[in-house]
């Protein structure tokens, strides 16, 4: 991975340099272990340049989430604007690239405007899994090595994970880790596509109506209303969500079981056709709460109803942006069969 | 009785007789990890094997979701009555010590303004809590004004020791829990106390120093207000508000009424300043409009603000908001970030 860090490297500061973008988005050294954050290039910025990015197994972070604000219009970035959009870099994993082609077809980002340095992408390391591994022994130096990773912990000991099994859940079941669409692909071979992981939600779709019922609410009785998942995700970019209206009050504010099952229910139906199962919803949640089992049978829904998924194809309509009579209505119709 | 000593394995029978006579919360092993929880008989699962929780105690005494009354059309129908005399049993010292500085804010010290709900449950609360030995990399509480054994907030400190857990009152309410109990505890040996501060001691001393100086932090930040390094600082922040919910001394709340029909409840939930609504007017203007505006403002409650306004820096040095933040803003950078101005 470090021969495609330097590629990044020398790519940005050429695209920064050449003045092809104002700014660039990648990853950087974070301040705690097994983490990598984005961090944000200009030309001119004097505290990071092109040499700090990082490109290692802790880049998880999607970093579409972030790319909707440069290009919407504000009471002060009005539409007959003066000053043009600006153009934006970003190192993109397959699932930060499927965000940018579902935030182009809704019209959030404008591609023109983006220069993307496409990542083959091996995985990512879960890392609270590591930890969890490492039952409160914290980790004071890491290191990633062929087969995985070398940690040392406060007590000195050493532990090696295999990269296989310590990938992220989201990771192990991709399949689309190299990234199509881009402008420039940086080198190096993805991870062998995974089979979806629809096995693991044909499963719980066996479970009884009681059994899903109380799973959920136990879920969801972790929540403390945070945010986090909405906030991280690239598609969950409603100027003023549902559940922030006040005049109009559709769910409360508190922790009440009713209201944080409503608005994982609602956020997470509005990503149906969306939903790029990026898991960065999953990860930003301080809880631990699983919402990956629901975001992935959204996906899976979507592809078995309407034969749709959020891949890199930039001309095929999301099932929420259209209307077929062939659209399958089942669910009303016969919702005992669904 | 000022010390006394606790076999590990007792410690469910404490709880047991002390759940008897008062509503005690400690740490169990919950759903995915180890939480506050109200004790009923001492048969939960009760842990002391965490460097910190999650979830703060904050949430005991300033509940994220409360009822503070329920109504019919005109008339307040039920005040529901808050409980007293709370033990919490196993918080850390920070913890303890931010239960200290939410009292300025809720508490008569506040210009006048008490708060019935919060200051009922703090009325004859013991905080008894647990001495840390190995601070968490992602600690800085001896920088803030605590310690892994800080006694400031806390009734009874415990230190988890080869022959036991040793107690310590720090308080009369302390020594009188320890009398009300005497039957359950042992003698500590001569040298347990000993044995007790200098775990203590190499404690605070493994932990990393930050550069804060109260006063010239509040004046670097405030002469910083439109310094450019928080566009850097706060660029990658998401706007999620999981470092104010977390935080143990963020107290900063709503109330809002949920009703159908004529009948309802007036209740309080957590709010945060992360969030755009925290304070969007009913004109529609939103003086702290974007992401910068709204994190600079955490931090600057924090460190400027409420030092001002009631004489204590606002951060006890968990660490929860390092270690949770979805894309590591880490308030420790900008600590040194404006100590170096």
């Amino acid at each position: 991975m470090k021969a495609v860090e330097t590629e990044v490297r020398n790519k940005a500061k050429e695209l920064l340099e050449k003045g092809e973008v104002d700014l660039f988005i990648g990853y950087g050294k974070a301040t705690i272990p097994l983490k990598s954050r984005p961090i944000f290039i200009a030309k001119d910025s004097a505290e990071e340049g092109p040499d700090d990015l990082v490109w290692d197994s802790f880049c998880s972070n999607n970093l579409a989430a972030y790319l909707q604000k440069y290009f919407e219009n504000q009471p002060n970035r009005r539409k007959k604007r003066e000053t043009p959009y600006p153009k934006i870099g970003m190192m993109a994993k397959g699932c930060d690239m499927r965000s940018v082609v579902a935030l182009v077809k809704e019209n959030q980002v404008i591609r023109e405007n983006m220069v993307i340095l496409g990542l083959p992408c091996t995985g990512m390391i879960d890392r609270r899994k590591v930890l969890e591994a490492l039952e409160g022994q914290e980790v004071t130096e890491y290191r990633e090595t062929e087969k995985g990773l070398e940690v040392t912990t406060r007590d000195g000991k050493s532990h090696s994970f295999d990269r296989e099994e310590y990938l992220q859940p989201a990771c192990k079941e991709c399949r689309f880790p190299v990234p199509e669409g881009t402008d420039f692909m940086m080198p190096g071979d993805g991870r062998k596509p995974g089979d979806g992981g629809y096995a693991r939600i044909k499963e719980f779709e066996q479970k009884s109506s009681d059994e899903k019922w109380e799973y959920f609410k136990t879920e969801m009785s972790k929540c403390i209303r945070c945010n986090a998942c909405r906030q991280a995700c690239p598609t969950c970019w409603c100027k003023e969500c549902f559940a922030d209206h006040t005049d109009l009050k559709w769910i409360g504010v508190g922790t009440d079981l009713s209201d944080t099952m409503i608005f994982q229910i609602i956020r997470i139906f509005h990503q149906a056709g969306r939903c790029v199962e990026c898991d960065a919803c999953y990860n930003a949640c301080p809880m631990g709460i699983d919402l990956r089992t629901y975001t992935k049978k959204i996906v899976k829904d979507t592809q078995e109803l309407f034969d749709f998924i959020p891949d890199f194809n930039t001309e095929s309509t999301p099932p929420l942006s259209t209307f077929s009579e062939q659209d399958t209505d089942g669910f009303i119709t016969d919702p005992e069969e669904h | 009785m000022k010390q006394a000593l606790l076999d590990k394995k007792d410690i469910g029978k404490l709880l047991k007789s002390a759940a008897v006579d008062s509503p005690v919360y400690a740490p169990v092993m919950g759903n995915s990890e180890i939480e506050f929880t109200r004790i009923a008989d001492g048969s939960e699962a009760v842990s002391l094997e965490y460097s910190n929780l999650k979830l703060s105690p904050k949430g005991i005494f300033f509940p994220q979701t409360e009822t503070l009354l329920t109504f019919d059309f005109d008339a307040v129908e039920d005040v529901p009555e808050p409980e007293s005399g709370i033990v919490v049993f196993g918080s850390r010292p920070c913890d303890a010590l931010s239960l200290l500085y939410l009292d300025k804010v809720f508490g008569p010290e506040n210009k006048g303004y008490d708060d019935p709900y919060y200051m009922k449950r703090r009325e004859d609360s013991v905080m008894i809590s647990l001495a840390c030995s190995e601070p968490c990399r992602t600690c800085f509480c001896t920088s803030v004004g605590g310690g892994p054994a800080d006694r400031k907030g806390s009734d009874i400190l415990m230190f988890d020791l080869d022959e036991g857990i040793f107690f310590r009152a720090e308080t009369g309410k302390g020594e009188a829990f320890l009398e009300k109990y005497s039957s359950l505890f042992g003698e500590p040996g001569a040298d347990t106390e000993k044995k007790a501060d200098e775990q203590g001691n190499e404690a605070a001393l493994s932990m990393e120093t930050l550069p804060v100086d109260k006063e010239a932090l509040k004046k670097h930040l405030d002469d910083g207000f439109e310094d450019p390094v928080w566009e850097k600082l706060t660029q990658n922040c998401i706007g999620c508000g999981a470092c104010t919910y977390l935080c143990p001394t963020c107290y900063c709340f709503d109330i809002s009424d949920e009703q159908r029909m004529y009948k309802g409840k007036r209740i309080r939930t957590w709010d945060a300043c992360q969030f755009p609504q925290f304070t969007k007017h009913a004109s529609g203007h939103n003086p702290r409009n974007t992401k910068l505006e709204r994190l600079r403002q955490r931090f600057m409650h924090k460190f400027s603000y409420l030092p001002e306004n009631m004489g204590e820096i606002y951060c006890v040095g968990c660490g929860r908001c390092v270690t949770n933040c979805p894309v590591n803003i880490d308030i420790r950078e900008v600590i040194e970030t404006f100590a170096k101005k």
